[in-house]
């Protein structure tokens, strides 16, 4: 496991990241003999507890799936974040945080093109007869939602008004629920890319083929939900930000899609038409209700021999959607932050999608940080996202909740809160009196500042710094190496 | 086991979509509720699957679909 860096960025597939999970113990075959449920959701919960060093879990032995493997957990934990960025286990939150704000802006794409009669993913095709079922070892994640459903999937689409334009290629990760042997509804809502073009669609009354992806290069899953601007391509970023070459071929219905996944679903909207869809366990650990959304058929699958179906655990925290987003989360609003403010320092996002953001500042005077926090809830997640928003001090690592907590408890004055009332929310959020729309709270835990008249306390100053977090390493490896 | 009624909606007839084999023997089936579009399979637990076991909050009134909303409305 030398030259972590050179190895990350030489993957190219699902596959090529499991290996290197492997080699370093971040992978383990499941080979028991499992049900689909409860037995694949059982183990996924439990794998998730640990939220560090979970490891990818590949089954291979489920009942009525014969010669079928489904993985769970690949971006499941910290650690597996780590591999994929090129750094080593034990990498701290905070020291990922910074490697991905590090890489924003400052890499250029490498894309390639393989003919599709090369493309791993085209190995297999089938046209006719198709039943999702006989193809994917789906199970229920969560007891109570409506179907199986498809929770990994990247959704590559072209614009229905400007499907020449490259840029405006969409890449999305949205639910999909089967519905039937080759049907699928699709969840999202206006503001998404998807729902932006399904809308221009049927305004417009024009066909809208997509290609679902399954089972992909693992930072296309990372990148493909980062809330990017509409007309830059998620392979581009993906690839800027791995720092790493992305194959790309054509599907069967003329869509961009990565050469190397597992499996490809090519499909076309039925314009004007929904179907019950729901509920579904989603992040905020609450099922969302039952609605009526948008149907695709599908009209062709491509996928490798012997395909690896990869599907995700998510519901109430912490899950694999936690590790998969958080940084991604974090780092633009931090990139957009930093624009206007080059006194923040850091931003701690990881908490369901956002609804709780921390965010460390260099306090310029008495009550610039809510200033800031203000700035936070205009940038494109925060706008429906960031619910509770803690502004604490550079002096504090966000982080680090034991900090935050200490900032909290020594830095804050009741009345050093701001609430917002009926803000837009994000429709899931289980605790607004009205979907969509909801109340905004600020905790201002930043020190005292002139004119206030209370001023900075005299702080202790243990010691911190690289040396302090080489020797927290070490005393942990140390521990580690004496239960061996 | 072969269901007569959709667990969620306590509509009749499902469809069933697929029968997951292994050494030739039916393991368990897929269903789906025409009605109201729940999908299930008949070897989950009976919490999740049998109309009377399983939580009422999760049902789905089969008279009265025009209460769920319709997303993406122009």
């Amino acid at each position: 496991m030398n030259d972590l860096p050179n190895r990350a960025r030489s993957i190219s597939s699902l596959r090529d990241f499991l290996g290197l999970l492997e080699d370093a113990g971040q992978a383990i075959t499941w080979n028991e003999r499992v049900m689909p449920e409860p037995d694949v959701r059982n183990i996924a919960v439990a794998a998730s507890r640990d939220a560090n060093g979970a490891p990818a879990i590949l089954f291979d032995n489920i009942a009525g799936y014969p010669g079928k493997r489904l993985a769970v957990g690949v971006h499941g934990s910290w650690d597996n974040i780590a591999l994929l960025l090129g750094r080593p286990k034990g990498t701290t939150i905070r020291e990922l945080f910074f490697e991905i704000a590090g890489r924003w802006g400052d890499a250029e794409a490498q894309i390639s093109f393989v003919p599709e009669a090369q493309a791993p993913v085209h190995e297999c095709r089938l046209e006719q007869d198709i039943n999702l079922y006989d193809i994917l070892p789906v199970y229920r994640i969560n007891e109570y939602d409506g179907g199986f459903y498809i929770g990994k999937a990247s959704v590559a689409s072209r614009d229905p008004l400007d499907p020449d334009d490259f840029g405006k290629q969409n890449v999305g990760i949205y639910r999909l629920q089967i519905q039937g042997p080759d049907s699928f509804t699709l969840m999202t809502i206006p503001s998404h890319d998807m729902g932006r073009q399904i809308m221009a669609a049927e305004r417009a009354g024009v066909p809208l083929k997509i290609a679902v992806m399954l089972g992909n290069h693992p930072g296309l899953a990372v990148f493909a939900a980062t809330p990017i601007g509409y007309e830059e391509s998620e392979y581009a970023y993906a690839s800027a930000m791995m720092g790493a070459p992305i194959r790309l071929t054509k599907s069967g219905n003329g869509i961009d899609i990565l050469a190397d996944s597992e499996i490809i679903i090519e499909a076309e909207l039925q314009l004007g038409e929904r179907e019950l869809e729901g509920p579904f366990g989603e992040f905020p650990g609450s099922y969302s209700g039952v609605r009526k959304a948008p149907i695709f058929k599908v009209t062709a699958v491509s996928h490798r021999r012997d395909p690896i179906f990869e599907n995700i655990y998510i519901g109430r925290g912490w899950t694999e959607h936690d590790t998969l987003i958080g940084l991604h989360t974090s780092a633009p609003i931090y990139a957009q932050l930093r624009q206007s403010f080059p006194e923040v320092t850091a931003v701690n996002a990881l908490y369901q999608h956002g609804l709780t953001g921390i965010i460390s500042v260099k306090n310029r005077m008495a009550g610039f940080a809510k200033t800031v926090a203000l700035r936070a809830l205009s940038t494109p997640h925060g706008v429906m996202y960031l619910k509770n928003l803690i502004m604490v001090d550079a002096d504090v690592d966000p982080f680090d909740l034991n900090q935050v907590m200490w900032a909290l408890s020594t830095r804050t004055r009741a009345d050093d809160i701001i609430v917002l009332p009926n803000m837009p929310a994000v429709p899931i959020d289980p605790s607004a009196v009205v979907p969509g729309k909801g109340h905004r709270l600020i905790i201002d835990a930043t020190s005292y500042l002139p004119p206030d008249p209370v001023g900075e306390a005299h702080l202790v100053t243990p010691p911190t710094g690289a040396e302090i977090d080489e020797l927290s390493k070490r005393i942990r490896e140390m521990q580690l190496g004496a239960m061996s | 086991m072969t269901a007569t009624v959709c667990p969620r909606c306590k509509s009749g007839d499902p469809i069933t979509d697929y029968e997951g084999k292994q050494d030739g023997a039916t393991v368990w089936t897929i269903l789906r509720c025409p009605t109201c579009n729940f999908s299930w399979r008949d070897s989950e637990p009976a919490s999740a699957i049998h109309p009377v076991s399983r939580s009422t909050d999760f049902a789905v009134d089969a008279g009265n679909l025009r209460r769920y909303p319709k997303i993406l409305q122009q």
